[in-house]
């Protein structure tokens, strides 16, 4: 076959493999950026009329544009161009750039009050349509009990996706290039037939009909692509093609979906085999290469999803998180670094620093020396990538897995997930102390049990055994809120392109998170070691802490403390395993806030370490701001001690460091971060978000938007521009720890 | 830690006490050695393993700082040799201000790098500005040299006592027996950031009208520093 020419055969020949594809195939690089083209006129052209729409669209409040008049799908829109003739890689969401598209699928009202908020009205057409639909917010409150319903009223369990899609899912786009569409639809088919011979179970029908639906969204991805002038059912034959069949994949799933953080994948080593291939056979330059995925990269900034403004509060900036994992190591020792990890990196100067795609490092103490210098120099310049521990992942996933969203790692193609938010702690410990009462509107939400009596000293052991129960209360609670929520998007918004593109008989994990770590963490240490008196408010439920004496601190490489916060991860996780999950689903667990641990400060009450009534909580698995005090690298000593096999669904870290304190010249700064990386992953840490900035320059960015423009700073997990934010999320980044010292 | 005192990342100990005044000091608060936190050498070592993943194959490490460190050499002996045993790199930032007793002479030896401050180029300007002597550091200095160890030589510049091109000729004429022998000469620029510490302590900070070099000055300086000592 023309397109497989040259490449080396093997079982990925029969069936789809693509690991093994790659494996066989693909040239490492241990070499530096020294071969890096700069931005072509054509690129510097197309870029400067997506400058200047990403202007309109913030002046515009943030939406440049909303098409009210039909519903997304793969064939809504006809053939959408920047400038057409200047495109390389073709395929917008819709007709225009950064037009955004109504999907009402996972709720309707959801959508509406979407385009509400900016001005717009959904069509009476569509209205109509809906009018006789279930959507999957229908569903999941059809379901929901009391107890659900209370908890998630109160702001215990928050940002559920029970009213947009679930998102979190890599789909393997990267199939598409390798097999055509022709060969992924006689698998399915061949799929089905093995399933015909099963005893038709109940989840063995459910497999027969999500075959069915993704047959026919992958059949439409074939007419979209048509339109374009593409013929996707053969594969791609060269490295251009292959760019354009992956991003027709990727795109197919954003018009069908609009969850949060479906993620491209790790596609950069894959696509480098056809590169090296066509620069081999003369028919691609260096240049040229890399306008590719300067091109591609452009395509991906204008990801955009309508949001509503509640779901901005817990995911601020607008963000899609079009996470892009590279870099590693394989299985058989060789680095997983090509040439095309290095122009991932590199259009972070060829466009400027950018939150998206979210380009994530899968850290490796074996990385190749100049990659991670490399790496380095890129977030010391742009404060735009993450780092995960490939080391601390290779032995669960393979060499083949990617990560969706912030934190969240999966084999490509072969593993799912439900996602599911977060669970507040520091609100769990408040309504264990308050009888399982809501500390703010004395709603009883838990069984009923003592409120801690005004003016008498916490026991610690009697506040621990109190905890315990109501922690046990809250993790079946949450598995079977999530259990419900999860049937429904399946019944009702079920993915079909993008499942079209994993395994027919996928793993599922089903992934629950924690927020307000550091505080939960430590309030238990203030009262085990200081004395704390809770203070009644006049409804009798505690509204105050009275702490005197001091007590070890979370971030401080402190065990004292920091055992506090391994044992609240490892206890929660083991008391959600003990509920079943839907379709088999694995557990899993993630500290990590994205930018919500603003929103559930707001709802939390005043805590015993000292934190008041509505302030933000630290992010992620952060110590609280400011109470890292014995410097930057105790901090991520606490952090690197939460153990990764409990919270297999991510730890992240969120660290910024002053450019002074991490060296006195740019050659020292890159390889002191270098060596940084290198010393909290070897401890075993999962995730760490890097920004080397200065305080004041967010302050004069605040103060002035135009000073700095393209600001792109890490907040959790994912990249911002710092100007898309509120205030309350910029003054919340400022307060952060910014380390000036190691 | 410090990434700033001695190669790659550096776990800075400040070891309490001091025989110098120095107009500059950035740290009076460790000038009264009672005004440290005490700690055996076992406990230290112990607390300083916990960054050992951070200090890289000769690069990275620890830097004993203060006050003098050499001012408590028997303790100091004790501690670099536990974290030697740990293959912990150790750095000495001293004034060379203490005299050379074989306890020092063993500090230094045992040590894998030391920052020598050279303050003043005369010893009049070292009495006036630091309360200490000349003499004594070019000791150190021909000691370290005669036992091939790897010296740095450190010098702070402040505005309008020694930013000038004059000074840098003096101090490079102090250096030039050394100029080949020695591993770096480097220039500090003069900051305000150790003021605060002189109102907390209610100390009198006699240079508290001067403000920070600025870091441009501090590069020329620097390159006309390596060129002049590269021709004499």
């Amino acid at each position: 076959m023309r397109a497989w020419r040259n490449f080396k055969e093997g079982t990925w020949c029969e069936s789809i493999a693509v690991a093994d594809f790659i494996h066989l195939n693909y040239t490492p690089y241990e070499g530096g950026p020294e071969f890096l083209c700069p931005a072509t006129q054509r690129t510097k052209d197309l870029f400067a009329v997506v400058q200047d729409l990403f202007r309109k669209e913030q002046e515009n409040g943030g939406v440049l544009d909303i098409d009210t008049e039909r519903v997304s799908s793969i064939l809504t829109y006809a053939p959408g161009y920047i400038e057409k003739g200047k495109d390389i890689i073709l395929g917008l969401q819709t007709e225009k750039p950064l037009v955004r598209a109504v999907n009402p699928f996972a709720g309707f009202r959801n959508a509406e009050q979407a385009c509400a908020a900016y001005g717009y009205k959904i069509s009476e057409k569509i209205r109509e349509d809906f009018l006789y639909r279930t959507t999957h917010n229908t569903g999941v409150f059809r379901a929901y009990t009391k107890d659900m319903r209370k908890a998630r009223h109160a702001g215990i369990l928050t940002g559920l996706p029970d009213a947009y899609g679930r998102g979190r899912l890599i789909g393997d786009y990267r199939r598409l290039a390798l097999y055509g569409m022709d060969f992924l639809i006689e698998q399915k088919l061949k799929d089905a037939d093995d399933l015909g011979k099963r005893d038709m179970t109940e989840e063995n029908i459910r497999l027969l009909e999500d075959i069915a639906k993704q047959l026919d969204f992958m059949q439409q991805l074939v007419k979209m692509a048509d339109q374009y002038g593409c013929d996707i059912r053969r594969p791609a034959e060269n490295a251009y093609e292959a760019v354009q069949w992956l991003y027709f994949a990727y795109l197919g799933g954003q018009k069908e979906q609009n969850g949060a953080a479906n993620s491209i994948g790790r596609i950069t080593t894959f696509l480098d085999i056809y590169m090296e291939r066509d620069i081999a056979e003369d028919t691609l330059t260096e240049s040229q290469a890399q306008e590719l995925m300067d091109d591609l990269v452009i395509k991906l900034r204008l990801i955009r999803h309508l949001r509503t403004p509640e779901y901005n509060d817990l995911f601020a900036g607008d963000p899609v998180w079009v996470t892009c994992s590279e870099g590693g190591m394989g299985e058989d020792g060789r680095t997983m670094v090509t040439k095309n990890c290095y122009r991932m990196l590199h259009t972070l100067y060829n466009l400027g620093p950018s939150a998206e795609p979210n380009i994530t490092i899968l850290w490796s103490e074996r990385l190749p020396e100049a990659f991670k210098k490399y790496c380095a120099k890129v977030s010391v310049d742009t404060d735009s990538i993450q780092y995960e521990n490939d080391d601390r992942m290779r032995p669960e996933y393979g060499d083949d897995y990617a990560i969706a969203c912030c934190v969240s790692a999966m084999k490509e193609g072969k593993q799912m997930q439900f996602f599911g938010a977060r669970c507040n702690l520091p609100k769990v410990l408040l309504m264990a102390l308050n009888g399982g009462k809501d500390e703010i509107h004395g709603t009883q939400i838990a069984p009923e049990g003592k409120v801690f009596s005004d003016g008498e000293v916490l026991n610690y052991d009697e506040v621990l055994e109190t905890l315990k129960k109501y922690m046990a209360w809250m993790a079946k609670l949450y598995v079977n809120t999530m259990n419900i929520i999860h049937f429904m998007h399946d019944k009702y918004a079920y993915e079909r392109l993008i499942m079209g593109f994993h395994d027919t008989i996928v793993e599922r994990l089903m992934a629950f998170g924690v927020s307000g770590l550091s505080v939960l963490t430590d309030s238990l240490s203030a009262i085990k070691y200081a004395k704390v008196t809770p203070v009644h408010g006049e409804n009798g439920l505690i509204t105050d802490f009275i702490t005197v004496g001091d007590f070890p601190k979370y971030g401080n490489d402190d065990d004292r403390v920091d055992e506090i916060a391994q044992w609240i991860t490892e206890f929660f996780y083991s008391e959600l395993c003990k509920t079943p999950t839907y379709r088999g689903a694995k557990h899993t667990l993630s500290v990590l806030t994205i930018t919500s641990n603003v929103v559930y400060g707001k709802k939390t009450g005043t805590t015993p370490d000292g934190r008041k009534a509505g302030e933000p909580f630290a992010p992620g698995a952060n110590p609280m701001h400011g109470r890292d005090k014995d410097g930057a690298l105790a901090s991520l000593n606490s952090v690197a001690k939460l153990d990764y096999d409990c919270c297999r669904d991510g730890i992240s870290n969120t660290f910024s460091i002053t450019p002074d304190a991490l060296g006195n010249n740019e050659e020292n700064r890159h390889t002191n971060l270098v060596s940084v990386l290198d010393g909290y992953f070897t401890q075993g840490a999962h995730h760490l978000n890097v920004n080397v900035l200065d305080r004041e320059k967010l302050i004069a960015a605040m103060e002035d938007p135009n000073l700095y423009p393209n600001l792109t700073i890490r907040v959790s997990g994912y990249a911002v521009n710092f100007n898309k934010l509120t205030k309350d999320k910029q003054l919340e980044v400022i307060a952060r720890t910014f380390h000036d010292k190691m | 830690m410090a990434a700033r005192d001695g190669e790659g990342l550096r776990y800075a100990v400040f070891l309490a006490g001091c025989p110098m005044r120095c107009v500059y000091c950035h740290n009076p608060d460790t000038w009264d050695m009672a005004n440290g936190i005490e700690y055996t050498p076992e406990e230290l070592c112990n607390k300083i393993i916990r960054f050992k993943p951070y200090f890289k194959a000769g690069k990275g490490g620890v830097t004993f700082s203060g006050g003098e460190p050499l001012l408590q050499a028997e303790e100091l002996l004790q501690l670099i040799e536990l974290l030697q045993n740990h293959q912990i790199d150790c750095c000495i930032d001293t004034s060379g201000s203490v005299a050379l007793s074989d306890t020092v002479k063993d500090v230094l030896l045992k040590s894998n790098s030391i920052l020598l401050d050279l303050k003043f180029p005369t010893e009049e300007s070292y009495q006036q500005y630091a309360r200490g002597k000349l003499s004594s550091v070019i000791k150190t200095l021909e000691y370290l040299i005669a036992n091939n160890k790897k010296v740095t030589i450190r010098t702070v510049i402040v505005p309008e006592l020694n930013d000038n091109d004059a000074s840098i000729l003096e101090y490079a004429a102090i250096l030039k027996p050394y100029k080949n022998k020695i591993h770096q000469w480097e220039l500090l620029g003069f900051h305000t950031m150790g003021f605060m510490k002189y109102e907390a302590l209610s100390l009198n900070n006699p240079l508290a009208n001067k403000s920070s070099l600025p870091n441009s000055r501090l590069t020329e300086l620097q390159r006309t520093a390596n060129t002049v000592l590269h021709k004499l």
